[in-house]
């Protein structure tokens, strides 16, 4: 296939959380706010000239400094964001937006408070307790940690514009780029599709990792161009899989996909096209923030819930997507250490063993994945599991 | 002309080739140690199966050739390369099928892979944390007890009893025994305490695969005569022998892959 308008661009964005469009749109005079969990709604985080940034640690070597630090048993994006805040990386954020719902992300943030590492003094975090189950005393309950710990900080310190009026804004342009992700996700749907798991990954990442105004003129593009795009015409894949698992920001995760010819159909990183990648429906009736709240609540699948309705939407989302994409396969992926995707797909793969006849394969991996050998024998053999198993059975092995 | 279907398995310590021909018998086979470079491995390994099959001059004459083992996208001329954990499993499978598990213990990870009716993987799991459990592990514990690999491997066989090693780790576990040895405890115990620890690790993998009925060593690790009566032990159960070398079983694996693939 030709290479997909803009893809050279994108990968140059993904190489450092402080990429060209940051710059630009901190030239401009806007507020950087960086955020690193699904817990806080993106979308209210680019009201008026504040604009989100889903924090990130490119090229990320030794972490000797984070373990000191915190602990070696800390998961690798923690140790990686703090390591990198060490470094200097994150100098540019005016605020740093955080959530309890991970105590290890938390050590990261209040180390960064107490070790002064961004050297921005008009900087400031704030860190909200997020609801454990979805309930309007929950959703309440979130939209005033939010006001408080994020909005209120921005308007006051930042001098932004909270209004409702602000907040439908920054939700019809954030549902501009999800438009432009639904549909391409319809695009992976194809029996040789025209986009491939590397591809779509980075889409995704750039999309979380710059300003939305600045990145949406080329995204639109890119989908202009995918549009007209053939596929080739030999179907290189052996196999459709769904991944699903923790944060996932290195796209050599997807590269290892592609080397053992798996398509990735659909992903659910905590970050990733589903959720995230959905446009927020709002109403005249309510105030958008509740309804954004509402939103990022129930579509949330982060395995913090731990309410048995959240547990079976995880573990029912996840066979409705492998119906919906035709997947052969599910893969669960875990960073190291994380201790809700640990348990998460321990239960997740028995579940769905149970209730179902697709196979199921959980691998755990480190922030950074290039190199990984052992990985790609991993997933090539699963691959294999599905893809050989079908050719036996067309010559009658059995 | 006839045809022949070849195998290359490329792995950390030994590069293993089968070359089968129509019917399935092996034609020719070869292991040679590893080189740094996977593609002179599999050239050495492929030239000296080959010398073994008077129809045979080069690699190009091969119907079919598949790569597997961790050097098996670096194999000249091959036609697909596919990973060792469906190779070991389909190797197993045409020796002898009616065996359903492996426990496959190469030079830098052990597996646990169970085999389904058709030859293919039904589930499988993989140690590759660290050297503990491997071929190297072996290698260096043989070089603290200063004697030649094979030797060590046997040296288990004649202990009256076991003493426990708690180091999984390869570096730590070489500390423990010289600590031990120092001590002047017998060095058949220290030799059996590893053996354990090692078929311990092997024992998590099988039960993490799955596997069940009737399993099986593969790889360089299973001609270990005291690790694999360590694992019975543990496993409580009689480890199946297979009439073919088990260092093999990769490389055979691959060639009947590359067999059904070319008819």
């Amino acid at each position: 296939m030709r290479d997909l308008k803009h893809i050279h661009f994108y990968e140059e964005l993904l190489e450092e959380a402080n990429n060209s469009l940051v710059r630009k749109a901190k030239d401009e005079g806007n507020v950087a706010v960086g955020y690193t969990c699904y817990y806080i709604p993106e979308v209210l985080l680019n009201v008026d000239r504040a604009f989100s940034v889903r924090l990130r640690a490119p090229r990320t070597g030794s972490l000797d400094i984070s373990q000191y630090y915190m602990s070696s048993f800390i998961c690798g994006y923690s140790r990686a964001l703090f390591e990198r805040a060490f470094e200097g990386g994150y100098n540019f954020l005016d605020y740093w937006c955080a959530s309890e719902t991970c105590q290890q992300m938390n050590r990261v943030v209040e180390n960064v408070d107490e070790l002064k590492l961004i050297k921005n003094d008009k900087f400031a975090h704030g860190i909200i307790d997020a609801p454990l189950k979805v309930s309007e005393h929950g959703v309440k309950h979130y939209v005033t940690q939010i006001t408080h710990e994020f909005l209120e900080p921005l308007q006051e310190r930042f001098g932004i514009d909270i209004s409702d009026t602000a907040i439908r804004a920054a939700v019809k342009e954030h549902n501009e780029m999800c438009a432009i992700f639904e549909e391409i996700s319809v695009l992976r749907k194809e029996s040789n599709p025209r986009i491939t798991p590397r591809e779509m990954h980075i889409l995704s990442l750039v999309s979380y990792a710059c300003p939305t105004a600045k990145i949406l003129p080329y995204l639109k593009e890119t989908l202009e161009d995918l549009r007209t795009r053939e596929a080739d015409e030999k179907n290189k894949w052996r196999a459709r899989l769904v991944v699903v698992g923790s944060e996932l920001d290195d796209y050599a995760f997807s590269e290892i996909m592609e080397a053992c010819r798996a398509y990735v159909v659909t992903d659910r990183y905590c970050f990733g096209t589903i959720p995230g990648r959905q446009q927020i429906p709002l109403t005249d009736t309510e105030p958008a923030l509740e309804q954004v709240c509402r939103f990022y609540l129930d579509t949330n699948m982060c395995p913090r819930f731990m309410s048995q309705d959240k547990v079976m939407q995880r573990h029912e989302e996840l066979l409705r997507y492998a119906k919906e994409f035709k997947a052969d396969g599910i893969v669960y992926e875990q960073a190291k250490f994380c201790d809700f995707w640990g348990y998460e797909k321990l239960i997740g793969t028995a579940y769905l063993k149970d209730k179902s006849d697709i196979p199921v394969m959980s691998v755990d991996r480190e922030y950074v994945i290039s190199g990984s050998g052992q990985l790609m024998t991993r997933v090539q053999a699963f691959v294999e599991s599905i893809s050989l198993k079908k050719r036996q059975k067309e010559r009658g092995v059995r | 002309m006839a045809k022949y279907y070849g195998g290359c398995d490329v792995g950390s310590t030994y590069g293993k080739c089968v070359i089968l021909n129509e019917e399935g018998k092996i034609a020719g086979h070869a292991t040679v140690r590893s080189k740094i470079n996977p593609v002179e491995t599999a050239n050495l390994a492929l030239a000296e199966a080959i010398a073994m099959v008077e129809d045979l001059d080069k690699p190009e004459d091969l119907t079919y050739l598949v790569g597997t083992g961790y050097g098996r996208n670096k194999v000249p001329f091959a036609d697909e390369n596919i990973s060792e954990i469906s190779c070991h499993a389909m190797g197993v499978h045409v020796t002898d099928p009616t065996i359903t598990g492996i426990i496959d213990i190469g030079g830098q990870d052990v597996k646990g892979i169970a085999v389904d009716a058709d030859g293919t993987v039904k589930n499988f799991a993989m140690n590759d944390k660290c050297a503990a459990g491997t071929g190297k592990f072996f290698e260096g514990m043989a070089r603290a007890f200063e004697m030649p690999l094979d030797e060590f491997c046997r040296l288990s066989l004649t202990a009256k009893n076991v003493i426990p090693i708690t180091a999984q780790c390869a570096v730590f576990a070489e500390s423990e025994v010289i600590s031990l040895v120092g001590e002047g405890k017998p060095r058949e115990e220290i030799a059996a305490g590893l053996q354990v620890s090692i078929a311990k690790r092997c024992f998590v993998m099988a039960k993490k695969a799955g596997t069940d009925g009737k399993i099986t060593l593969t790889g360089g690790c299973a001609k270990n005569e005291g690790l694999k009566k360590a694992i019975e032990q543990v496993l409580r159960i009689k480890v199946a022998e297979l009439p073919i070398d088990p260092q093999l079983m990769g490389a055979l694996g691959a060639a009947e892959y590359a067999r059904q693939m070319s008819m």
